[in-house]
């Protein structure tokens, strides 16, 4: 049937608008694509899941990405850029930047819409009915608890309560421990920070990529000949015309930019198609015709590690990494133990997810032979990311640009999209747009490693631990990625807060045909420590003593071994901690004792962590530079995808210089620019890019004391440099003994003890997470806001993970079916924080990013065995597991 | 089975790691003698004066910087095309050159 158009009169913004569309068309593609709105984000594939496109029409909030054009006659649409400007702000806008509600920012417009409506209609509303108005807009970054400060605040400045002003911190204030909005904040609130698929890329092809629907075959051909006859198709490449390895390789080159001869996982790429629009390219790459032949899928590390499983990677076995750790003497300790417990825990291939969906962009800048391949993408390690791509690509002269970045998690750690979008640019010569579906970007990006790990505790008749067993295998997936090295981080940090003389670990690392693991969130120490609190509580129940003491007697001290043997020449507050929280411990306590009887049980639980920061020979450098208007640069690429690390950046120079904030500025995006700073993973950021800025700082300010002034003409009369480059190095360079595991690790922790409350229906096994408490010691603060955020964040990604998600290739396909964190399923937070200066901190700082969802699993498990009597050893504690453990009591 | 990290080796009296990829982990380990080490390993049994050129090029603009120059960089800092500075050094620039001047190798810190 031919399509009807059809003339429409709206207002868009203000401005009245004649829009000629077809029946079909949507709201979002009008306001994107026809009016450049890029406030309006995809996120969720148009299926209404996210919110990310949220407008107002006519007063209501509404998804543009379900809303047909054609229904909107005389419609008034107004888009988070018809709000305000970077330089005069709505006071919603201004709401969320001075609440700390904006992270990635990539939710954040449609946030500031579905606010707009509401206000509108309601200036004072309360939390409840906020949860309502915003039950179809998703967040990530922060737990929704500043979102819903931001609402609120925003509301007290509609009503007149309050002004901006009031509330706002002034450039001369105090640089640490005061929440001066983010650099990047107002133009992430107005809509104009520009992420990957809002760049304008004039002639740009699209490209859509061939993938494989099979875990493990051969591919035994591909015929393009019909899909490069399609219309508006520009071409198909294939491994062949990849002219350098086609490997992205960090330490092991398993993983092609696009399969030569055999796939590994779901998804594997075969071949790309690029075409004149994203339809064409879509449609043509249904025409590629793969021809495979199927071999045997390796779903689990067992089935990987039986005799007579194939091998999937060639040159190398299965079983492709192994680190024990032996301290002292476990088998007599266990011998003589007063209490032993032991158990299995299990947990799941989880996806990170974050908000955007993959994206980059490519383009050769410059004429004559040796054109820049420009990449414009979401890498969270620019300089390591531009070197994976040289090397697969077989190009040199590259220059990889991070783009505003919607939240990763550790995700984007990894080359996913940039090096077959590279490709494509460089095999046509044209500019190449690579933006897969939500669904796609699911599939094909690294996930949450696995982790299967029996355990045994012991302790003596005076409750201290004596001995640790660990029997660990590790699902890497298909790719090795970093394999090894998040496994080594949980091994590093693997007696976590406690002194425990005796350990006897084992650990594994299987190859398999699962998604491949890498980076997520905290990186291989959530997995251990779901085990290792849990079997706290175990033991502490055995020995009938109270969770909370068992945990502050065990604590390390000072001078004490961790688990590879190193002596901890730093501070550790954890006890402190335990004291900071039993407060809240006792009130949760005693509240639980009223909710013993009935259908509705609640339960209280605890989890500590001492995550390590500063890992041996990590290093870092950053550039301090002095301006022609006397105000200071820090050059370093530290990725901010939403931690704040902006502000970091800035508020350390500003202390360090003693200049207000807005002399201080931070360039972190551009491989041309910076130093090689390494990636934002890990929670090194602050320690390690932070400690590297300091010391360019400190250079600086050093040499200002010479010449008399901080002053560009000053230090050019004196013939002083006006740059500078400073470095931080971890003292401690050697590697873990390979048979014991002993040496040295993490130079400084972040301490934290998380509670959770609950409540389980012991009925149906739901569980009700009613309140997460932190007490966190991460060193003095920065900048307060950003700390909050990320335990907030983090706890409410670790309340996923424990209740809900969990990746299956090729079913997890959107938001819905990831069981992504919504208002409703939030949860009341607080944080409580200790200051205590680290040895070699940056000005005494640490990080917390990673910590804060360290401990947040085995709390709420802990809280449902308080709760009900069950201990759920297989995440997520779905209800049906917690229904069926409850059956078998 | 093999160990992904770094490894240490002594040169020139000195305790040296490299990473899995033949890479100094710390610039601040490289000195002229090791370097002359390193090459001779490496099949280049002298360094020439051009050798020291591009080599000093390498570690000023990464002092400077803090990071690795590209080829254009290195083409208009030294003089030289990318033919010959790809046939000076044994594994080309990127494996030879950048790694005989002792730079990291940027894929490093995890």
């Amino acid at each position: 049937m031919e399509d009807i158009m059809k003339k429409i009169n709206l207002k868009i913004n203000g401005r009245p608008r004649q829009v000629v569309t077809d029946p079909d068309m949507l709201l979002v593609d009008l306001l994107r694509v026809g009016h450049r709105l890029t406030s309006v984000k995809q996120s969720c594939d148009r299926k209404g899941q996210c919110g990310a496109c949220t407008v107002v029409v006519n007063g209501k909030a509404t998804l543009a990405c379900i809303t047909k054009v054609a229904s909107l006659e005389g419609a008034d649409i107004i888009t988070d850029e018809g709000l305000g400007t970077p330089a005069n702000p709505h006071l919603i806008q201004e709401a969320y930047v001075l609440s700390g509600a904006i992270q990635c920012g990539f939710c954040t417009p449609g946030m500031i819409m579905a606010t707009k409506a509401l206000l509108d209609v309601n200036p004072d509303p309360s939390t409840e009915e906020i949860k309502k108005a915003f039950r179809r807009n998703l967040c990530r970054c922060t737990g929704y608890i500043k979102i819903i400060d931001a609402v609120k605040l925003a509301g007290r400045f509609v009503r007149g309560e309050i002004k901006p002003e009031d509330i706002r911190p002034k450039p001369t204030d105090a640089k640490m421990g005061v929440s001066h909005p983010r650099p990047s904040a107002m133009i992430k609130a107005c809509g104009t920070a520009e992420f990957t698929g809002d760049i304008e890329l004039p002639g740009a092809l699209e490209l859509a990529a061939v993938r494989s629907p099979h875990a493990h075959a051969l591919v035994k051909g591909i015929d393009t000949s019909v899909a490069e006859k399609m219309p508006g198709v520009v071409g198909v490449i294939t491994a062949k015309d990849i002219k350098g390895t086609n490997r992205l390789k960090y330490i092991i080159g398993d993983r092609p930019v696009l399969c030569e001869g055999k796939v590994q996982q779901l998804g594997d790429a075969v071949a790309a198609v690029v075409a004149n629009t994203r339809e064409q390219a879509l449609a043509a790459a249904k025409a590629v015709k793969v021809k495979y032949e199927l071999l045997p899928v390796l779903s689990s590390p067992q089935e990987a590690l039986a005799e007579d499983a194939p091998q999937i990677h060639a040159d190398r076995p299965n079983l492709c990494y192994v680190q024990p750790v032996i301290k002292g003497d476990a088998a007599g300790a266990f011998a003589k133990a007063a209490a032993v417990v032991e158990g299995r825990f299990k947990t799941q291939i989880n996806h990170q997810a974050p908000m955007e969906p993959e994206a980059s962009v490519a383009f050769l800048e410059g004429d004559g032979e040796d054109p820049v391949l420009v990449i414009i993408g979401r890498s969270i390690n620019i300089h390591g990311s531009m070197a994976i791509l040289q090397q697969a690509l077989g190009y040199e002269n590259m220059r990889y640009e991070e783009a505003y970045s919607g939240g990763q998690f550790g995700l984007k750690l990894e080359v996913v999209t940039e090096g077959i979008a590279g490709a494509a640019a460089l095999h046509f010569k044209r500019p190449i747009r690579y933006i897969p579906s939500l669904e796609e970007s699911i599939l094909i990006t690294s996930k949450r490693h696995a982790f299967d790990t029996h355990i045994k505790l012991a302790a003596d008749a005076k409750g201290k631990l004596t001995a640790m067993a660990m029997d660990i295998v590790v699902d890497n997936g298909a790719y090795y990625s970093i394999g090894d090295v998040i496994l080594r981080r949980a091994l590093h940090m693997l007696s976590s807060s406690y002194y425990i003389p005796n350990i006897d670990t084992h650990s594994r690392l299987v190859y398999t045909n699962n998604p491949y693991g890498s980076a997520a969130r905290g990186a291989g120490p959530p997995q251990t420590h779901y085990a290792l609190e849990c079997a706290m509580d175990m033991l502490a129940e055995k020995l009938k003593l109270d969770p909370l003491e068992f945990r502050k007697h065990n604590s390390l001290k000072t001078g004490q071994t961790k688990a590879t043997g190193y002596v901890e020449p730093d501070v550790w507050p954890f006890p402190e901690l335990c004291d900071a929280i039993k407060p809240f411990y006792e009130r949760a306590k005693n509240e639980r004792s009223a909710h013993q009887n009935g259908t509705i049980r609640r339960g209280v639980g605890l989890g500590a962590a001492a995550f390590g920061i500063g890992q041996p020979a990590d290093k870092a450098a950053a550039v301090a530079e002095l301006d022609f208007d006397d105000g200071v640069t820090v050059y370093a690429a530290a990725a901010d995808p939403g931690e704040g690390n902006d502000s970091m950046l800035t508020q350390l120079a500003a202390q360090v210089l003693g200049l207000p904030m807005d002399k201080v500025r931070a360039v972190s995006r551009n491989t041309d620019q910076t130093a090689a700073s390494g990636p934002a993973s890990g929670s090194r950021i602050t320690y390690m890019i932070g400690g590297a800025a300091v010391d360019a700082l400190t250079q600086l300010k050093n040499a200002a004391l010479e010449v008399g002034s901080l002053s560009y003409s000053a230090f050019k009369e004196a013939g002083k440099p006006t740059h500078y480059l400073g470095e931080k190095k971890i003292l401690e360079t050697a590697s873990l003994d390979p048979d014991t595991g002993q040496g040295p690790t993490f130079e400084s922790n972040v301490h934290a003890i998380q509670m959770a409350e609950v409540e389980v229906n012991t009925e149906t096994g739901e569980v009700k997470i009613l309140r997460m408490t932190t007490a966190v010691d991460a060193g003095p603060i920065i900048n307060p806001h950003n700390v909050q955020g990320q335990l907030e964040g983090g706890m409410d990604m670790g309340a996923g993970y424990a209740l809900r998600e969990e990746h299956i290739a090729g079913k997890t396909k959107d938001w819905v079916s990831f069981k992504f964190p919504t208002m409703k399923t939030s949860f009341d937070m607080e944080v409580l924080t200790r200051e205590t200066p680290r040895i070699r901190g940056t000005l005494g700082a640490t990080g917390v990013g990673e910590m804060s969802m360290v401990s947040t699993a085995p709390a709420i498990i802990n809280a449902i065995k308080d709760a009900c009597g069950v201990w759920i050893q297989d995440l997520p504690a779905t209800p049906a597991k917690v229904k069926a453990a409850l059956s078998r009591t | 089975m093999q160990e992904f990290g770094r490894e240490a080796r002594i040169l020139a009296g000195r305790k040296i790691y490299f990473d899995w990829e033949g890479f100094f982990w710390d610039s601040g380990d490289w000195s002229e003698e090791v370097a002359v080490l390193l090459a001779w390993e490496g099949g280049l049994s002298e360094l020439t004066a051009t050798h020291w050129k591009v080599m000093r090029f390498f570690r000023d603009y990464y002092a400077y910087h803090g990071r690795a120059p590209l080829n254009r960089h290195l083409r208009e800092g030294t003089e030289l095309s990318l033919s010959e500075l790809e046939s000076l050094f044994p594994g080309g620039i990127r494996l030879g050159a950048r790694r005989l001047s002792g730079l990291p190798n940027p894929k490093s810190c995890f």
